[in-house]
């Protein structure tokens, strides 16, 4: 975990295209993508597991198997269904052993842009129209409705994943193998997209992180947040990232650590009623929590 | 008080507080889970009217970003056992639900925190390239997560509508707990993002970090951009890629060949 700065495979020579059976199994394998989800790094063990199948496949060295697996354990969080498209163009990658440090970044790239877009097509559109047209069946006592929903909805989601593995694989062969020329500079650029899309989640994802304070005042109560956002929005995410990024870059803290080091936090926050989340301190404070 | 019924219960509930993240992610929405459960209470019909009532009850309240709505395996399972076991009518007994629901949500909350622990065990068999490792780094965490939501489903099959108050009680007192362990849970992927930052972010990329905050600050607070956020911050990034891309394309070139250009 330590000495995982600057990755390389030892074993260079592109893999042999990955097996239809092998590639199968990542669809259903994609499905347990969120069975170890958690706070810190979200879908990672997850995606590492339904990668797997292609990645023993492709690193046939057990030191290579190791590095990919490591960097395959990064945060990342996408919608639970299309991950098969991040999926098939970071196995064409791996593939075809392009750097590590590229393929960080543009996991991280394509996954987190992804997720808006599944939510939005899935939860947001064919959810609701399914539900509409099937519930009220239900409701008048027909098993049809429950019978309808789940074979539309999981016959969408399975042909989704299926689908988009294989045109992502063959998508990510073609684009990736024009760039092997000029890897150097791929590697950097990728970077320059990763670092950017992760700035764009500090505050994308972090808003949830606020104080609570609100200190009673007539008509017009006195918000402690208000204050921070007029310094600057998201400033408590901002601060708090680079806390984390100092303690494990400089100070050589795992991430094991860290997660102490911000239960601590939280939970010392609630007892005085310092984080939002409307709940009661349990030290009686003169303020009261948002 | 039935040992079948309540084994079975036991069982599905496990089942679908795992489906609810993984698995079919479609078995546990209450149209379909309603009238499993009715199967075994011994009730269809009621399962089915409580499943199309709930399902649309939920339409605009979905698991999306992260955000924990009141836990609908929950809330479904224990409304049914109120309706079928406790004679509730239907919307006295999905009234009466919430507030397991509302368990179910801190239940989740609680997994999820508990499971970042859980990472350094996969870090670690990564790192020994052991695919087995990961298998177990799964199932732990699904185990918890069913066995936890079962226990929940049979103190309210047992308890009945009893543990309504109890329940409430217990999640006013301890709210505090909750409150710190969620604004916990919301720091946490910081820990995930500098994991990240640690391996991309080279010196001369800083700038390029507090530029994709602001854009996703600017977006996120136009309401009409809001929610294409991470999609337009990333179609902004592959600009800057592509350029940068072609910029040290070109300096390649121009050092391959050499100084003929007068350069």
């Amino acid at each position: 975990m330590e000495s995982n700065q600057n990755l390389r495979y030892v074993d260079t020579t592109p893999a042999p295209r990955v097996s239809k059976k092998t590639i199968n199994k990542m669809v259903w394998r994609s499905c347990q993508l969120q069975a170890a989800f958690n706070y810190e790094r979200m879908q990672s063990a997850g995606w590492l597991w339904a990668m797997l199948p292609g990645l023993q496949e492709i690193h046939t060295n057990k030191e290579d198997l190791a590095t990919s697996m490591t960097h395959n354990m990064d945060f990342i969080n996408t919608h639970p269904f299309a991950v098969t498209f991040v999926m098939g163009i970071v196995l064409s990658m791996e593939q075809l052993k392009t750097d590590p440090q590229t393929i960080r970044s543009v996991r991280i790239s394509v996954a987190a842009p992804l997720g808006g877009i599944g939510d939005a097509l899935f939860w947001y559109t064919l959810v609701p129209i399914t539900a509409g047209l099937t519930a009220n069946m239900a409701i008048d006592g027909s098993m049809m409705g429950p019978i309808l929903y789940f074979i539309v909805l999981f016959g969408c989601e399975m042909a989704l994943r299926y689908g988009l593995l294989y045109w992502s694989y063959n998508l990510g062969m073609k684009a990736v193998s024009m760039m092997t020329e000029y890897a150097q500079e791929f590697t950097h650029a990728a970077s320059i997209l990763g670092v950017f899309v992760v700035g764009a989640l500090i505050a994308n994802y972090g808003g949830g992180t606020q104080l609570g304070i609100v200190i009673e005042n007539g008509e017009s109560p006195i918000v402690i947040q208000n204050y921070l956002n007029m310094i600057l929005p998201c400033l408590l995410p901002l601060l708090l990232t680079l806390l984390m990024y100092f303690l494990i870059k400089k100070k050589g803290w795992t991430p094991v650590k860290c997660i102490g080091l911000i239960l601590v936090i939280g939970i010392v926050g609630a007892i005085f009623g310092i984080w939002a989340g409307g709940y009661t301190p349990l030290v009686p404070v003169p303020w009261t929590v948002a | 008080m039935n040992v079948i019924e309540i084994v079975l219960l036991a069982i599905v509930t496990f089942i679908f507080a795992i489906d609810q993240f993984s698995l079919t992610e479609i078995m546990y929405r209450p149209i379909v889970a309603c009238p499993i459960i009715g199967l075994i209470l011994g009730d269809v019909q009621t399962g089915l009217v409580i499943g199309g009532t709930y399902e649309l009850m939920m339409i605009g309240n979905m698991p999306v970003g992260g955000a924990q709505p009141p836990n609908a395996v929950l809330g479904s399972i224990v409304a049914m056992i109120f309706a079928v076991k406790a004679d509730m009518d239907i919307n006295a007994a999905l009234g009466a639900c919430m507030i397991f629901a509302t368990f179910g949500q801190y239940v989740v909350t609680l997994t999820f925190t508990v499971m970042s622990g859980l990472m350094a065990k996969a870090d670690k068999a990564a790192a020994e390239a052991n695919p087995k490792g990961i298998t177990a780094v799964l199932n732990t965490s699904m185990l918890i997560l069913g066995s936890l939501f079962a226990v929940i489903a049979i103190i309210a099959y047992v308890g009945g509508v009893a543990m309504s108050g109890a329940l409430q009680s217990l999640s006013e007192n301890a709210s505090w707990f909750m409150g710190g362990l969620s604004a916990a849970g919301g720091m946490m992927r910081f820990v995930g993002f500098a994991i990240l930052l640690k391996i991309m972010l080279a010196n001369d990329m800083w700038g390029y970090l507090l530029a994709g905050f602001v854009v996703a600050l600017v977006i996120g607070n136009i309401d009409a951009l809001a929610s294409a956020t991470l999609l337009l911050v990333a179609f902004l990034g592959v600009f800057l890629a592509l350029n940068d891309f072609r910029m040290s394309g070109m300096n390649k070139k121009i050092e391959e060949g050499g100084m003929s250009d007068g350069i």
